[in-house]
């Protein structure tokens, strides 16, 4: 490919987004602190069950916010180290080989008492440093991978952790009323799962041997929604060219409305996040410093990459607008929550999952995105150990291609897993989507 | 016995021809099934031959255009039998799995063949949730109903009383196959009793329950000849290994005398109650599987896999354990570590094999199986 790249442009990241980062930090600080302070761990991975602990005042880890959070600093590889040295393979769920491997480091430590040395991790192994858990929930939606990285999780501890399981079933849509949101299925799946969740709850009641603080739950989940609210609004302005935002600015949001304590700082961070968008649409300010393609991210994030990739794409001038990880994910629909009454919205928000729709309502969503962003193009991340994410892509490319003839073009990679990241595939992939798409300008100019 | 168990292996080998031929011959329908914990039971009842679809021997060809190489064989074949048109003998297919590569197969399947009907309908996969046992007789419920609607026609449940006894005589017959080669009486290898378990996952009952027992009655019980070093299967879920590699493991001196793979023990171990309400008997049976034979895509506390693996292997007498492991199989990568550390723990010779769909180069795997084969017998004889 002879594509001239640019090397002098650059992303231009939201700064506010900044803000995320202090916000992150300061949680995994509070996680690592939560021994000391004598509080109750619970791990978890799926489903934002996080304010169901965070009211009733359990430390939360999720496990692929861990993962998430270990690959993003380049520091994951001992954590999988650890994992592979046990005999988890590789092909496995990077986030959760390498969740493991942070359960399987933690364990060593414990019980490695005849080295003569002093067992405490060192401060920077953030492998080693998590601390291990007092109970297990398990609420995964779609894939069955988290249920069973729960139970290998449960046995690295010796079996003695108390687990919870949610079942959150697929939404297969096959029935004539299925629609999105709608029909008999989704009524009654919602119904199954919000039942679990109250079964959840007295679970972490006999944890922390107190009544559920019900006011608390409200109380945080007043500001997921309006958190939530304010990312959407943001979001929709992105429909504007140039846009002021990036996927990759999502992507560095997404802690602050998934995992983060959902204090009124998540409501303050996504106002600023709204009103630096805002102030760029007025001012006509781009995400990227020469929109020339507006692009549709499918996949799960390549941890390693974010800013690497936000940086690739702004040399091409491509402006990476919205994504299934992004867009259709994290409370994205606040509008089912009642903050008086909340889990029912909860549950319904984790049935909504960008997975657990079956490929003909998913696909319509797609769709439906890249029309709203008037996207040129897509690109596919193939993460290679994240099949949630991989399985209807090839049913997603034909789509774009046939319903709204725009190009795709697909990469192998992972979610935390870099060996599987070939650079110069990308490139090759890239350049030729963007060279196909300046043809097919060309032809109709 | 021989020509029992070639008309066992033409089945096993080409199970969509005996469903083609088995429709010409009685106009019924064939509906096909998704491995590993849906029962056939409902269908066989509704007057159809209920076929659970089987990864083919062809290379991944059109198939490829839907599903990339990092998928299990098993998904990625039926993938590719679905685009070749293969499935055009099936009147629906049933399953309720939660496996994520099969919940893409389905979807790839509702999308390429469109006039195919997809019954789903999800089991709870936590089986001890105070919820799980209403839970599944929700869904076979609403699988029963489904079942009328797609037939036109109400279900007895009289007739699905008969087939559980069906389902359930020709399981017995097996187990008795298992029992007898457990005991050293008979001698069936690996491959002979895969063929037994697959073709029963495809043939009419009735006809492979005849053919059980006229086996059963003419089967050689003069029992095990030399010295070879006794094998135990596990794993390989969902679909069959292939032949070669179970012939490989006698082949270089081994004895297979039990196992747990779904195309085996797994898959007869377990009886429906044939009184009562048929749903709350499957559903018993459903939620009651994993205390008997675990499996590592159902969650339960206090049955794991390793115990009982240790437990069989103990009491079938093997002495050494083969895992064979689909490669890309989500549940068996998590669980390998907890067997393997089982077994170093007990001191027990045991091998994995990873299998492939396309690429299964036996010769580089025969020096492997040859050491362990070696290993174990020296253990056995120390």
């Amino acid at each position: 490919m002879n594509m001239i790249v640019q090397p002098e442009k650059r992303a231009n990241k939201l700064k506010s987004t900044r803000i995320a980062g202090k916000l992150v930090n300061d949680y995994w600080e509070m996680v690592w602190r939560a021994k000391e302070e004598g509080k109750l761990v619970c791990w978890y991975e799926g489903s934002a069950i996080n304010p169901f602990l965070e009211a009733a005042d359990i430390v939360w880890v999720h496990g692929e916010a861990y993962s998430a959070m270990l690959a993003a600093r380049h520091q994951e590889g001992p954590a999988q180290q650890a994992a592979e040295e046990r005999g988890y393979m590789k092909e496995l769920c990077s986030y959760a080989r390498t969740h493991l491997g942070c359960a399987v480091s933690n364990q060593r430590n414990r019980n490695d008492t005849d080295t003569g040395v002093s067992n405490a991790p060192d401060d920077n192994d953030l492998a080693s440093k998590l601390p291990p858990p007092d109970m297990i929930i398990s609420a995964y939606a779609y894939c069955s991978t988290g249920q069973q990285w729960d139970e290998m999780t449960s046995r690295l501890f010796g079996k003695k952790i108390p687990i919870f399981n949610v079942s959150i079933p697929w939404v297969w849509g096959s029935k004539p009323d299925a629609k999105y949101l709608q029909g008999r299925e989704w009524n009654e799946t919602s119904a199954y799962v919000e039942r679990q969740l109250m079964d959840m709850v007295k679970f972490i009641e006999e944890r922390t041997g107190k009544p559920y603080p019900w006011d608390r739950l409200r109380e945080l989940m007043t500001n997921v929604k309006r958190a939530s609210e304010l990312r959407l609004e943001a979001m929709d302005m992105c429909t504007a060219t140039p846009a002021p935002a990036s996927f990759f600015d999502w992507v560095v949001s997404i802690a602050p409305i998934n995992n983060l304590p959902a204090g009124p700082q998540i409501v303050d961070y996504f106002q600023t996040v709204r009103d630096e968008v805002a102030a760029r649409v007025a001012s006509g300010e781009g995400a990227v410093p020469k929109e020339k393609y507006r692009l549709f991210f499918d996949g799960i994030m390549n941890w390693n990459k974010v800013g690497w990739l936000a940086e690739k794409f702004a040399r091409y001038d491509a402006a990476v607008v919205t994504g299934r990880y992004t867009h259709m994910a994290f409370w994205q629909e606040p509008g089912l929550i009642d903050p008086q009454n909340p889990v029912l919205g909860m549950a319904q928000n984790y049935l909504i999952c960008p997975n657990n729709h079956a490929a003909p309502i998913l696909i319509d969503l797609i769709m439906g995105l890249c029309e709203k962003y008037q996207v040129d193009g897509m690109v596919i991340h193939a993460s290679r150990t994240c099949r949630a994410f991989t399985n209807p892509q090839f049913l997603i490319a034909d789509a774009a291609t046939k319903r709204l003839g725009i190009q795709t073009s697909m990469f192998e990679g992972d979610v935390t897993d870099e060996s599987f990241y070939k650079d110069e595939l990308l490139n090759s992939r890239v350049e030729a989507m963007l060279e196909a798409i300046d043809s097919r300008r060309m032809a109709r100019a | 016995m021989d020509g029992i168990l070639q008309q066992f292996a033409r089945v096993a080998a080409d199970p969509l021809t005996y469903a083609r031929d088995w429709k010409a011959r009685t106009g019924r329908r064939v509906i096909g099934l998704f491995p590993m914990h849906f029962p056939g039971e409902l269908a066989h009842a509704a007057g159809a031959l209920p076929v659970i679809l089987q990864q083919d021997d062809v290379p991944i060809t059109v198939g490829q255009s839907q599903v990339f190489s990092f998928y299990c064989g098993y998904n990625r074949s039926i993938i590719d039998q679905a685009l070749r048109g293969e499935f055009a003998v099936l009147d629906a297919i049933l399953f309720g799995d939660h496996c994520v590569q099969l919940l893409g197969t389905a979807d790839v399947i509702r999308a390429e063949v469109p006039g195919l009907p997809i019954l789903f309908n999800q089991l709870c996969s936590v089986l001890d949730a105070d919820w799980a046992m209403t839970q599944t007789q929700g869904t076979f419920t609403q699988l029963w109903r489904e079942l009328e609607a797609l037939t036109g026609a109400p279900l007895p449940p009289d007739a699905v009383r008969d087939s559980i006894r069906a389902f359930n005589r020709n399981r017995a017959l097996i187990r008795q196959l298992y029992d007898l080669r457990r005991a050293g009486k008979v001698v069936l290898t690996g491959r002979q009793m895969q063929m037994v378990v697959k073709s029963s996952m495809v043939m009419d009952k009735a006809e492979h329950t005849t053919l059980l027992e006229q086996l059963l009655a003419t089967i050689d019980q003069s029992g095990v000849r030399g010295n070879p070093v006794r094998v135990f299967l596990s794993g390989h879920l969902c679909h069959a290994p292939r032949p070669e590699v179970l012939d490989l493991v006698e082949d270089c001196g081994g004895l297979v005398v039990d196992d747990d793979l779904y195309h085996g023990f797994r898959f007869i171990h377990a009886d429906v109650a044939e009184t009562g309400d048929p749903v709350e008997a499957l559903s018993h049976w459903y939620i009651d599987r994993n205390h008997k034979v675990p499996c590592p895509t159902r969650a339960i506390k206090g049955m794991d896999w390793e115990d009982y693996l240790l437990k069989a292997v103990d009491r079938s007498g093997a002495q050494g354990l083969v895992v064979l492991m689909a490669k890309f199989c989500e549940p068996h990568m998590y669980f390998y570590p907890e067997i393997k550390e089982a077994f170093d723990r007990h001191g027990i010779p045991h091998l994995l094999i990873e299998t492939e769909h396309e690429e299964m180069p036996l010769e580089a795997l025969k020096t492997r199986v040859e050491t362990f084969i070696e290993i174990a017998r020296r253990k056995a004889a120390a």
